[in-house]
């Protein structure tokens, strides 16, 4: 970083470009988040909206997946993770003392780095979800949720001959369409991706990115991502987090094209990150 | 001058050598071009020097002890009397084994007989004559091979390689030695059992429902039939080892997952290493435990509620043998536990699942060839787990399932048969042969088993 851009994040006091949307699903508010001593997320404030993808940018250790992981209160499960701030779905408090994290993650979904079924079969890790939940009231019930989400995740007509095969005998993007059918088969209304490509090769990924784009009519997204086209091809607008702080957020267009601060022309512009 | 002395004579030479080999190396580097010119390092030239002198004559001084005491053996028989050799090969052994002693413990004056004696100091003599040849036979090989070494340390000379392969050589001639003793152990027992069953029927062996060993040492005893039917043993063994299982897998298993999914760090520093403390408790302790705490305890209860149980009981053995085998199944299990990748567990979170749901229905179903295998390794360990069972099972081959009432096991049986005063070539003695024989082969396919599904568990992940 030169030192020009040093005494730009310095004096970085509030995110630039409009962090608020006109009709929100997820409301961020001066969300701080401490590992132990260290402060991982300053002051972020920021909105998803309603069928929008948002995409969270920004060079590694920015704190863009602690940020995520605060979303569904996944930090929960890091004993020394604390989160300061407060985080609303739907206007109300994520962090609230009546609010069960458990509950609140099945309606805040979430798509890891690394492609994870679990060791089951193709048709149990989709019906995994709405088990627990009890969302069918009987296997006919079971077997439409599990065919309507591998449908939308687009791995239906690839795995409908061998649903009792087991899950880790997919490729590696048909495992992550596999995570994603069995996020959307408890009916969340968030879907969070945590960089969901980084382990795909560009084909898988392409089948990935059209995937999110269909999502969006019936989700609110936020992905975190380390492709910089990705976050173009995708989202409608872009975060840009540096050193735990949200430096700048917009419209995607406009932050790829004509970025306002300093650190995120440098990011896009490839000159560090 | 003994072999120990030699031994360290030796290795001081060899050090000295080393010595050598590696200023060898740096003058040759010298002269040639620097070290950068030279294939290996210094002290690799060393090595291979000291390599070359140990090897041979540690291999001579092994190969002089084994066919010594024949060579000196034939060589003394012209001095035994012949007035012994008469007496037949017994005498003659007598006779060498009382020199022998008294060569041995440097005292030929306490021998009385004149005769004697001069056979011993001829012995002593010829002794240290094989003593003296030995010395100057390895040193001067010590020496000639160094020199020899010495002279082949050229720039490039492959020191390194030679050395390295000599190291592999030792590392693989060490493995093979367990084995073979494995191989041995099974080898003796199988032909003293081939000697059993041609005293006693294979079949009867295997599916006889009586077990009552006793023979008689001499022909006019009483009751010298003896029967050899091993069923009872076995039943007593698997109710045992079913009865250790009850308690230990559960216990095993729960521990194992509050271990690995819910203690804090600290606790688990704590309370793992206090757990896999039991599993260093001598089995003998566990005995005493059982036959005096536990099996009266039982008793007591049992007579309260009036059960009839017996002082020795398969309950008493069968439930301290389960917590002696706690940590064999929780420090196994847990392992697997933490092997699950945590990616798989926040995948299940993030479905909004709760921590015991993801352990039962995500972390526990994945792990579970793994823990399927530290079990049958566990029952293993209880099958051939004989010290509780001697002080708390009893003696009585009972053919019951009745865990109040006293049974006996194969190892118990093992034990009884081999021990007091036995003449080792009765079908009494030979039966513990058969016994262990078999034990071992049950024993070897459950840890076969085990091995095949703890493996096929890794491949999963890796």
């Amino acid at each position: 970083m030169s030192s020009a851009a040093e005494k730009a994040f310095e004096e970085l006091k509030e995110t630039v470009g409009r962090v608020t949307v006109d009709n929100p699903k997820m409301q961020a508010k001066n969300v701080d988040v401490f590992y132990g001593d260290k402060q991982a997320i300053f002051d972020v404030t920021c909105d998803i909206g309603k069928n929008e993808v948002i995409a969270m940018i920004g060079p590694s250790g920015c704190g863009k997946s602690t940020f995520l992981r605060c979303m569904n209160r996944m930090n929960d499960t890091i004993p020394s993770c604390r989160v300061g701030g407060d985080i609303l779905l739907e206007g109300d408090s994520l962090y609230s003392s009546s609010v069960d994290p458990v509950m609140l993650r099945a309606r805040v979904g979430m798509v890891f780095q690394k492609p994870n079924p679990f060791a089951k079969s193709i048709y149990d890790n989709v019906a995994y979800g709405p088990r627990i939940h009890g969302l069918a009231n009987n296997r006919a019930e079971l077997d439409d949720i599990v065919e309507s989400s591998l449908q939308r995740a687009g791995l239906f007509d690839e795995v409908k001959d061998r649903l009792n095969a087991p899950g880790t005998s997919l490729s590696g993007g048909q495992q992550q369409r596999l995570c994603i059918a069995r996020t959307i088969a408890v009916n969340p209304e968030v879907i969070l991706m945590d960089e969901p490509c980084s382990a795909l090769d560009p084909i898988a990924t392409a089948r990935i990115e059209e995937l999110i784009d269909e999502l969006r009519e019936n989700y609110a997204i936020a992905i975190v991502t380390h492709s910089m086209q990705q976050a173009a091809r995708v989202s409608q607008r872009t975060a840009y987090f540096h050193l735990g702080k949200l430096v700048e957020v917009g419209e995607t267009k406009t932050i790829f094209t004509n970025p306002t601060h300093e650190l995120t022309e440098n990011y896009i512009t490839g000159r560090f990150g | 001058m003994s072999v120990t002395n030699l031994i360290l004579v030796t290795l001081l030479l060899t050090f000295l050598y080393f010595v050598f080999g590696r200023q060898k190396a740096f003058a040759v580097a010298k002269t040639s071009g620097g070290l950068q010119g030279m294939h290996s390092l210094p002290s690799h030239y060393g090595a291979y020097v000291a390599v070359w002198c140990a090897l041979p004559a540690l291999a001579i001084i092994v190969g002089w002890k084994l066919f010594e005491p024949t060579v000196i053996d034939s060589m003394l028989a012209s001095s035994i009397p012949d007035s012994v050799h008469e007496l037949g090969e017994k005498s003659v052994a007598l006779y060498r084994n009382e020199i022998n002693n008294a060569v041995d413990s440097n005292n030929i004056a306490s021998l009385t007989d004149p005769v004697k004696q001069a056979t011993a100091t001829r012995l002593a003599s010829l002794q240290n004559s094989a003593m003296l040849g030995l010395f100057v036979l390895v040193l001067c090989t010590v020496i000639a091979l160094g020199v020899f070494a010495l002279k082949r340390i050229t720039p490039d000379m492959t020191a390194r390689h030679r050395v390295e392969s000599v190291v592999r050589s030792f590392l693989f001639i060490s493995a093979t030695i367990a084995i073979l003793t494995t191989v041995g152990i099974v080898l003796s027992v199988l032909f003293e059992s081939l000697r059993f069953f041609s005293q006693v029927n294979l079949i009867d062996f295997v599916t006889g429902l009586n077990w009552s060993p006793q023979t008689a040492i001499r022909a006019d005893q009483v009751g010298s039939t003896g029967a050899f039917g091993a069923i009872p043993l076995f039943t007593g063994t698997l109710l045992i080892s079913f009865i250790a299982m009850l308690v230990a897998v559960p216990f095993g298993l729960m521990s194992a997952i509050y271990l690995a999914e819910y203690a804090t760090p600290r606790v688990r520093a704590i309370v793992k290493p206090l757990l896999e403390m039991l599993a260093g408790i001598p089995t003998v302790v566990y005995g005493v435990f059982a036959a005096l705490t536990v099996a009266p305890l039982i008793k007591d209860i049992g007579s309260a509620v009036g059960l009839s149980v017996a002082s020795e009981s398969a309950l008493a053995a069968g439930l301290v043998m389960g917590i002696m085998i706690i940590p064999f199944v929780s420090s196994l299990s847990d392992d697997v536990i933490t092997a699950v990748p945590q990616s798989m567990r926040d995948g299940s979170f993030g479905l909004g699942a709760t921590h015991s749901e993801t352990i039962r229905k995500v972390v526990i179903p994945a792990a579970l060839p793994g823990i399927v295998g530290g079990i049958l390794l566990a029952v293993s360990r209880a099958i051939g787990e004989t010290m509780i069972v001697v002080m708390a099972a009893g003696l009585a081959a009972n053919l019951t399932a009745n865990p109040l009432e006293a049974v006996t096991t194969v190892t118990v049986q093992i034990v009884t048969l081999l021990t007091g005063d036995q003449e080792f070539d009765s079908t009494k003695t030979l039966a513990a042969f058969a016994l262990g024989l078999m034990l071992f082969v049950i024993t070897l396919v459950l840890n076969v088993i085990a091995l095949y599904v703890v493996r096929r568990y890794r491949e999963q992940y890796e």
